[in-house]
């Protein structure tokens, strides 16, 4: 049971009656109007529980940053009118706009509320309940019931370092370009003959053809294709920590949708796989416009876990994944201590089978510690940040020497930095 | 914006909450939902009555007592409940109360008047209600009167000398109730008769130590009525009641007649609650209703905010510790312990490779090699160099804050 602003107007204007015969029987004519009042409001209003409710999200899945829309058709099961308020309820970080609609519905007949969503936090957005408050004739109470209506929005990833990737792609078509100019490198494959123009390497002219044409021929090159990628993204604690405004896992998220998209455009083959202790997202063998709304999907909901990284079977996971040569993209942290005991057994052999590409995401709050010299205080922590610093560095130089590439850069800065990474290695034909 | 009856009105939707598709209800029924509330609340109803059950019993069966020193239903060492009981049992009718207008209208001839000291020393009754009480006729037995009612009640006797600590005396008169009792303890300072007819109708007894003659803790006034009066009121609480012949005179003194009236004034009464009304006759009439009503519409009023459009919605948030935490407290931990040495060698070695690296001096290479690069690079003197990047450890904070910018200097200095 429910009262409203106008029970107690109601009770304002029976006062106006017991100042003026301030007697016990005014007291009790005065509640006992004000209860009847009410009572038969309630007993009038028509039943919340019978309202047919059916929610639902269009579109059901949005990117991190776009808006979608909660739409709740709403029947009136009940005899009498519905009149009151609905509350489309969801999660704080659904961002659902004004969800309060006001209700006027005759007998049988249906309404549909819609909620503006514009969602916060990648991930499930869950919905609450759809709340009624259902007035009597008189609106002084009514009654109300929280009813359990599903209803959920998939957050994909914002994928903010898209705007990196025109750049990216034009770095690609240069260096199909320079293979035309004959940069000949290991891994590099050959592609057609043609006839020697001026200014072509006159290494690469193929004696054999020129021979038998009776004509200068030279063999072309273009760079390797149909490789594999596989970008490992590490969910376990230390992808929970919160650098800048988000998580460390979405800085890696992001990094991991620019280089697959890059590499699908190159013609590789691009694998996804987070992991911690178990498997918590898994894309393979999607290619072309398939691949994207696809490792979008799957990395929606991952989450970082409270767990210690199993790198061993992380390793595994890998092997059972591609068995040739490929580029493992390890997506996580320089986190000194988890490192020495987690990856750094483990890069050596990896890295003896495998390309492998450590991206980790750095603090930019760091350099801002490090730079700070205003007191003594903010020297101590400068000195605390440097000695990270160094940490991290030795940690790196440690991985490089067993083997694999490190980047490491802000959340913003990872992606591309990666990216060119990838270009890199593709332009000098070590995939 | 509302639309044709998409359903047709005679078909129910099952309630499927799990499910897609339309629901209706939330699958519970007037019954099952008070059913539901019973089960949840029904340990706190249990302990509520059980506490209410408690209480009750405790109140039955505790005999009534109080904390208001010397009244005949005081159990504590000061109160008068072992005095009043003993009376009991021989008969004595014992009435009590703490009002002086009360104690007169009892008090008719042929019955003791009991005046005990009120909380508040001194002041306890007010000049009126010591005329009301001086106008009976009963017996009277004042114990340890205040000066204002020993001046009117027994206007015969003055306060004596002696007192301030307890001495055990022995009784020196005639009077019955005294060499009954032989020896009493009292702190008081006894009474001595004044006044010119005094001598012949007052008995003083029971001297104090080293006090002037005729000074008696106990004093009897025969006049148109019997006044005993004794100095010290400790003598008949249950703590002290025991010791020496307290309690034949006491007894003795208050069980003359088969009726006493036991008055210990209220301490806290104004002059002004004489007039036998409270505060609520200073409200005009009906504010009981109104703030009955009041009470109403602040129920009404509760109900209407406090009721909210459904529940909260919970959601697990992400971890709001930022990831520079652990760094930051690594540099608290350095300042607590006053780790100036760890600092400035983090400072300097970060400092040593950028320069490093810049320079073009190979990660392997001995610190005189950096500094002979870096004088080449900067054309400082080469002692200069080494102490920045090699030298003790800085002696205080300020040192240090002094040691990080001359470093920062030094580098910008080497920028390639």
């Amino acid at each position: 049971m429910i009262l409203t602003w106008r029970a107690f107007a109601l009770a304002g204007v029976l006062t106006v009656a017991v100042l003026v015969a301030p007697t016990a029987a005014t007291v009790i004519v005065a509640t006992a109007v004000l209860v009847l009042a009410c009572v038969v409001d309630v007993a009038l209003a028509a039943s919340p529980r019978d309202a047919v409710l059916e929610r639902e999200v269009v579109p059901a899945a949005v990117r991190l940053g776009g808006t979608a829309r909660s739409v709740l058709t709403l029947r009136n099961g009940s005899p009498r009118a519905l009149r009151g308020v609905v509350r489309d309820a969801w999660v704080p970080s659904a961002g659902a706009g004004d969800n309060r609609h006001p209700l006027a519905l005759p007998p049988g007949e249906a309404v549909r509320l819609t909620t503006g969503l514009a969602p916060t936090r990648r991930g499930d957005r869950a919905a609450g309940a759809v709340t009624i408050r259902s007035l009597g004739p008189l609106r002084l109470a009514g009654r109300q019931a929280s009813l359990p209506v599903r209803g959920r929005l998939r957050v994909l990833p914002e994928f903010a370092s898209r705007k990196h990737l025109p750049s990216r792609l034009a770095r690609l078509r240069e260096l199909d370009g320079r293979a035309t100019v004959q940069v000949r490198g290991e891994g590099t494959e050959f592609d057609s003959l043609r006839e020697y123009v001026i200014g072509d390497d006159v290494r690469s002219i193929d004696w054999r053809a020129t021979a038998r044409r009776g004509d200068v021929v030279v063999r072309t090159w273009r760079p390797e294709r149909d490789r594999r990628v596989v970008v490992v993204l590490d969910t376990s604690r230390t992808s929970a920590a919160r650098v800048g405004d988000q998580p460390r896992l979405d800085a890696g998220i992001d990094a991991g949708l620019l280089l697959a998209a890059l590499a699908s455009h190159a013609g590789d083959r691009v694998d996804v796989l987070a992991y911690d202790r178990a498997v918590r997202a898994r894309v393979r063998g999607a290619s072309g416009t398939r691949l994207l709304p696809a490792l979008a999907e799957a990395l929606a909901t991952v989450e970082p876990e409270l767990v210690e990284a199993d790198w061993p079977g992380l390793v595994g996971q890998v092997r059972s994944l591609v068995s040739q040569r490929a580029l493992v993209v390890l997506v996580t942290t320089l986190d000194p201590a988890a490192v020495e005991t987690g990856l750094l057994p483990v890069v050596g052999p990896l890295a003896a089978r495998h390309q492998v590409l450590v991206a980790s995401v750095a603090d930019p709050e760091l350099d801002a510690l490090r730079a700070d010299r205003d007191s003594s205080a903010d020297v101590y922590d400068a000195a605390a940040a440097e000695r990270v610093g160094l940490e991290r560095a030795a940690v790196a130089g440690i991985l490089r020497r067993r083997g694999a590439d490190v980047v490491e850069a802000g959340p913003d800065e990872l992606a591309p930095r990666v990216a060119d990474a990838y270009l890199a290695l593709k332009a000098a034909g070590r995939l | 914006m509302t639309l044709t009856d998409p359903f047709p009105a005679t078909d129910t939707p099952p309630h499927r909450p799990g499910g897609s598709g339309p629901v209706r209800g939330d699958g519970t029924t007037t019954r099952t939902r008070a059913r539901r509330r019973w089960r949840a609340m029904r340990w706190v109803v249990g302990l509520v009555l059980l506490g209410a059950f408690v209480t009750l019993l405790l109140a039955l069966l505790r005999p009534p007592s109080s904390d208001t020193p010397y009244a005949p239903d005081a159990a504590g060492p000061d109160g008068g409940r072992a005095v009043a009981q003993i009376l009991g049992r021989h008969g004595v009718h014992v009435t009590y109360t703490r009002s002086a207008e009360r104690a007169a209208s009892l008090a008719r001839a042929g019955t003791t008047l009991a005046v005990l000291p009120g909380d508040t020393y001194g002041d306890d009754l007010s000049d009126a209600d010591l005329d009301l009480l001086a106008g009976t006729d009963a017996d009277l037995a004042l114990v340890g009167p205040s000066d204002a009612s020993l001046a009117a009640l027994a206007p015969e006797l003055t306060w004596g000398w002696g007192g301030g600590y307890v001495t055990t005396s022995t009784a020196s008169c005639a009077d019955p109730d005294a060499r009954a009792a032989g020896t009493i303890t009292s702190a008081g300072g006894g009474f001595l008769p004044s006044g010119p007819a005094a001598d012949r109708v007052v008995t003083t007894c029971f001297p104090p130590d080293a006090a002037e003659a005729r000074t008696g803790s106990y004093a009897v006034v025969d006049g148109t009525r019997r006044v005993a009066v004794l100095d010290d009121a400790v003598i008949l609480t249950n703590a002290h009641l025991a010791e020496a012949g307290n309690a034949a005179l006491v007894l003795r003194m208050l069980g003359r007649h088969a009726d006493l009236v036991w008055l210990v004034p209220e301490a806290d009464r104004g002059a002004d609650a004489s007039d036998g009304t409270g505060a609520s006759a200073l409200l005009p009439p009906g504010s009981g209703a109104v703030a009955a009503w009041l009470l109403v519409v602040a129920v009404v009023a509760i109900v209407w905010r406090g009721r909210r459009l459904g529940p909260l919605v919970a959601e697990d948030l992400p971890v709001v510790v930022r990831a520079s935490e652990a760094t930051r407290g690594r540099g608290r931990l350095y300042r607590a312990g006053g780790s100036r040495g760890h600092a400035a060698a983090g400072l300097r070695a970060a400092t040593a490779a950028r320069l490093a690296a810049r320079l073009g001096v190979p990660a392997g290479a001995t610190p005189e090699a950096l500094v002979d690069a870096v004088v080449r690079a900067t054309g400082r003197p080469a002692p200069d160099v080494h102490g920045l990047l090699y030298g003790p450890p800085p002696p205080d904070d300020a040192a240090l804050l002094t040691l990080a910018r001359h470093l920062d200097d030094l580098e910008s200095e080497v920028r390639p």
